[in-house]
């Protein structure tokens, strides 16, 4: 590994270990910082606005302690988590938090979010369910709706040229961050997934444009780079909703194995789709946000009238992805009380089948408490499908 | 594995009022009525949700609703849902999720692996739709994903899915400013709802028949407001045990005449006992309010064992769907459907004005306060059902919030004479814990010492009072 890879590396590890370091000494200067926990939130607003968009992470090993005295424990526990980590001031340098229509768990607990936080802006986008026309057009007057709430609270109107500037950066970071995934091709993988895992997480918590110089250094110094740092092993595709921690990857990785791609909320779910430049710009985050993001939570229509045709529709991407990168097997990664996706395991898991993908089903906690049972039944998959 | 040996059965809940002891055969009818007419082939069923104001429609299209929460309800309180829980955990549903739609989707797969009504099913079990009508909406996310689960088993089975949001409530703006928008986008929905049907009927809608039952309906929610409101009489006359029944011409039979008399018999019902002095208990020492959270079906007797301790239940906020069209200030139109869609918006933001008046309010918090001061509540009761995150998450901080107002300490207030006094105005709450349907979930005993120890703190407060 050469100095300067060391140094970015090094960089990266230092932010990923300090999670909101940067964010935070710029909000220090003046700037605000808008929280966001799900994929939803159309960030392009927040950047035209002028504002930080910071994706808030939950900790696996911090105990939800003052957060259950408000929030029953029957909400998602990254849900909880996150909720947990802002009560107890993590993420104090926020000037609001921005929560959309994304499952129950949300939708439920917004009154306690924005009652129990000092923050002076919170907002609530209302992402329909379905995909048609006429939810496309509520869409876009829900999103005229947050663009104004951005403009009554930083006091500044976001011109057409401010949103189609922070489309074209928002999708510069995406197409960067897609480039890193391209490491994960080579057999072994010339970016390891906790590596990835570390880039990324940092990448959401810059003002975009420094993550997307970030984003360039480290694929400068990945394209240098001629040794892998992970041994051969099972090629492992990681699917589930907001893992924002790595430890499937690590446990993968630790059992002879890699992940080398995901469809998650944090990876390539949400950083691959984008935003059409050309247009009238709202029109465009309201396709891309209802349309390209591929989350159970949007409802669309089996056209097909078999399930084979519907789970095609639905999870196509997922297949896609296990083609490209050549997985041996997959791990379906889910939290308790998550009702978008664990109504869809049954569908899921025919999928896989339909693809002879041998499929790891695990419903966590979102705790490090249970990482050993979790370890157990990684090792004995791999050893399954070695 | 799904053969699992039924619970055993419960004895039967003993009513406050003659109109709640009328339901069951009610329920069973119109169960029965879905499977006769799948058998004769009179109608279209279809599978659907309550709490969508689409009644209307689905009854001008002469199509029959199959009340798929209902029956999930009816395998509960017959103890009877376990071996379909079961059947869906088989498939690689966790026990975490809604445990209706885990039910429904164990019954519908089994019914299709079988080809026929799995056995013993309750009530003659639940007949199998032409098509299924959702609502991913902004309440729920299991009525998004319930009937495509379900949909992998009978893929011949047609989906319309309704997205009925409402605008959430946000303190520092108006909702006024989007229900515009909102508005035109519910009325699209809803209209292509009719389209659908008219496609699955081969039939047009009948706008004048709609225009009639939308009519109807509208004075099924004033009749029931004002019904309800009777409850507020010292001794109330009915509780929520018996709410518990009577949600069921509410939520599953709205649109009716049925409906209609329901009501007029039940408020006749309850105006001559009120007329007698007969409350729901014999003596009543607690006022209580079921402040949130579906009841645990299996275990309706808990309000006979309450009761016992002297507690009346005047108000619930569960199943309590409807709220006085006059106080809504609905926009006037003669569009059927525009006026459903002003109604549903009515019905979500009905809170929003006053809880904005009262700083630190919100309005299922305001909703609270209003009915604790309308109803004269002693203490407040929650369920907590751990599969449900829909009606369930949000209750502890409300009572918490509601805990700042009705303090545990005595507090200066000013009297009608215009004078301070100090008051004692302390409203304590019991959390109870189990689930809707899964009674592995539920502990008798537990249950029935968290009550006890409640009802001692009750008259801790009232001593305290009188002190």
């Amino acid at each position: 590994m050469s100095d300067k890879e060391k140094s970015i590396m090094a960089e990266v590890e230092r932010q990923y270990g300090n999670y909101g370091v940067r964010t935070r000494e710029l909000c220090a200067e003046g700037a605000k910082a808008i929280g966001y926990i799900c994929s939803f939130v159309p960030l392009e607003f927040i950047t035209a606005a002028g504002c930080i968009p910071f994706r808030i992470r939950g900790d696996i090993r911090e105990p939800i302690t003052r957060g259950d005295s408000l929030l029953e424990t029957i909400v998602c526990p990254f849900v909880r988590s996150c909720f947990d980590l802002c009560v107890k001031d993590r993420y104090d340098f926020l000037s609001g938090i921005v929560i959309p229509h994304g499952c129950d768990s949300m939708v439920r607990s917004y009154s306690v979010w924005s009652y129990s936080l000092n923050f002076p802006y919170f907002h609530f986008v209302n992402t329909p369910t379905v995909v048609k026309e006429s939810s496309h057009e509520f869409f876009k007057e829900e999103l005229r709706s947050y663009q104004k709430s951005l403009e009554d609270f930083t006091g500044k109107a976001i011109t057409a040229e401010d949103l189609q500037k922070a489309v074209r950066l928002h999708n510069d970071n995406r197409l960067k961050t897609k480039a890193l995934y391209e490491f994960r091709k080579a057999d072994p993988p010339l970016v390891s997934a906790a590596e990835l895992h570390k880039i990324l997480t940092v990448g959401a918590s810059l003002p975009v444009a420094e993550a997307n110089a970030l984003l360039d250094e480290v694929l400068a110094e990945l394209g240098r780079r001629t040794e892998a740092p992970v041994k051969k092993g099972p090629r492992i595709l990681l699917d589930g909703a907001c893992v924002d921690h790595s430890a499937i990857a690590d446990i993968v990785a630790e059992s002879g194995g890699e992940v080398v791609v995901d469809t998650t909320c944090m990876g390539t779910r949400d950083l691959w789709p984008l935003a059409d430049e050309d247009g009238d710009p709202v029109a465009s985050l309201a396709r891309r946000y209802l349309d390209r993001l591929n989350c159970p939570k949007t409802y669309r229509e089996n056209t097909t009238g078999t399930f084979a045709g519907d789970a095609e529709a639905r999870f196509g991407d997922i297949g896609a992805r296990a083609k490209e990168f050549t997985v041996n097997g997959a791990i379906l990664y889910l939290y308790k009380y998550c009702d978008p996706f664990g109504f869809e395991v049954p569908a899921r898991k025919a999928y896989y089948e339909s693809l002879d993908i041998p499929l790891l089903c695990l419903e966590d906690t979102y705790s490090a408490g249970t990482v050993g049972q979790l370890k157990t039944r990684i090792q004995a998959f791999l050893e399954m499908i070695g | 594995m799904t053969e699992e040996k039924k619970e055993k059965k419960p004895h039967k809940r003993m009513t406050a009022t003659r109109a709640a002891a009328s339901i069951g055969p009610m329920v069973k009818e119109f169960i029965a009525g879905t499977n006769r007419a799948r058998k004769e082939g009179t109608h279209k069923l279809a599978y659907t949700f309550i709490v969508c104001h689409h009644e209307e429609i689905l009854r001008a299209m002469d199509v029959l609703p199959v009340w798929t929460e209902n029956f999930a309800g009816v395998c509960g309180a017959k103890r009877d849902a376990e071996r379909f829980l079961q059947r869906a955990e088989s498939l690689g549903l966790s026990r975490s999720l809604c445990t209706y739609a885990l039910c429904g989707i164990g019954y519908d797969q089994w019914r299709e692996e079988l080809g026929e009504t799995p056995p013993d099913a309750p009530w003659g079990g639940q007949a199998r739709p032409d098509f299924m009508i959702e609502t991913g909406q902004i309440l729920c996310d299991p009525r998004s994903k319930w009937y495509q689960a379900s949909q992998q088993f009978m893929p011949d089975i047609p989906i319309y899915n309704i997205d009925l949001p409402y605008p959430l409530f946000q303190r520092d703006r108006d909702h006024r400013e989007v229900l515009g928008y909102y508005h035109r986008y519910i009325v699209k929905e809803l209209r292509g709802l009719i389209a659908f049907l008219e496609k699955q009927t081969g039939r047009k809608m009948n706008y004048d028949r709609l225009s009639e039952l939308v009519d109807l309906s509208d004075r099924i929610w004033n009749l029931v407001h004002e019904t309800y409101e009777l409850r507020r009489a010292k001794p109330s006359p009915m509780g929520t045990g018996d709410a518990m029944n009577t949600m069921v011409p509410m939520n599953f039979m709205m649109a009716t005449q049925e409906c209609y008399n329901f009501f007029s018999d039940l408020k006749k019902e309850l105006e001559e006992k009120i007329a007698r002095g007969e409350g729901e208990v014999e003596e009543e020492k607690y006022r209580l309010m079921w402040g949130g959270g579906l009841p645990a079906w299996y275990a309706l007797n808990d309000f006979n064992y309450f009761n016992g301790k002297g507690a009346s239940f005047p108000v619930e906020t569960t199943y309590r769907m409807v709220m006085p069209l006059d106080e809504m200030d609905l926009p006037r139109t003669n569009d059927p459907v525009e006026h459903l869609a002003w109604r549903w918006l009515g019905y979500w933001t009905f809170w929003y004005d006053k809880a904005r008046r009262r700083p630190g309010s919100e309005p299922d918090v305001e909703r609270l306060i209003n009915w604790v001061e309308d109803y004269d509540i002693d203490g407040i009761v929650v369920h907590q059902a751990f599969s449900c995150r829909t009606w369930h998450v949000g209750l502890i901080w409300q009572l918490n919030q509601l805990a700042k107002i009705y303090k545990p300490i005595p507090v200066l207030m000013i009297g009608t004479a215009g004078q301070k006094e100090k008051t004692n105005r302390e409203v304590p709450s019991l959390i109870l814990e189990s689930d809707i349907i899964d009674i592995t979930s539920y502990s008798e005993i537990d249950t029935r010492n968290k009550i006890d120890a409640f009802i001692e703190t009750l008259e801790s407060v009232r001593a305290n009072r009188a002190a």
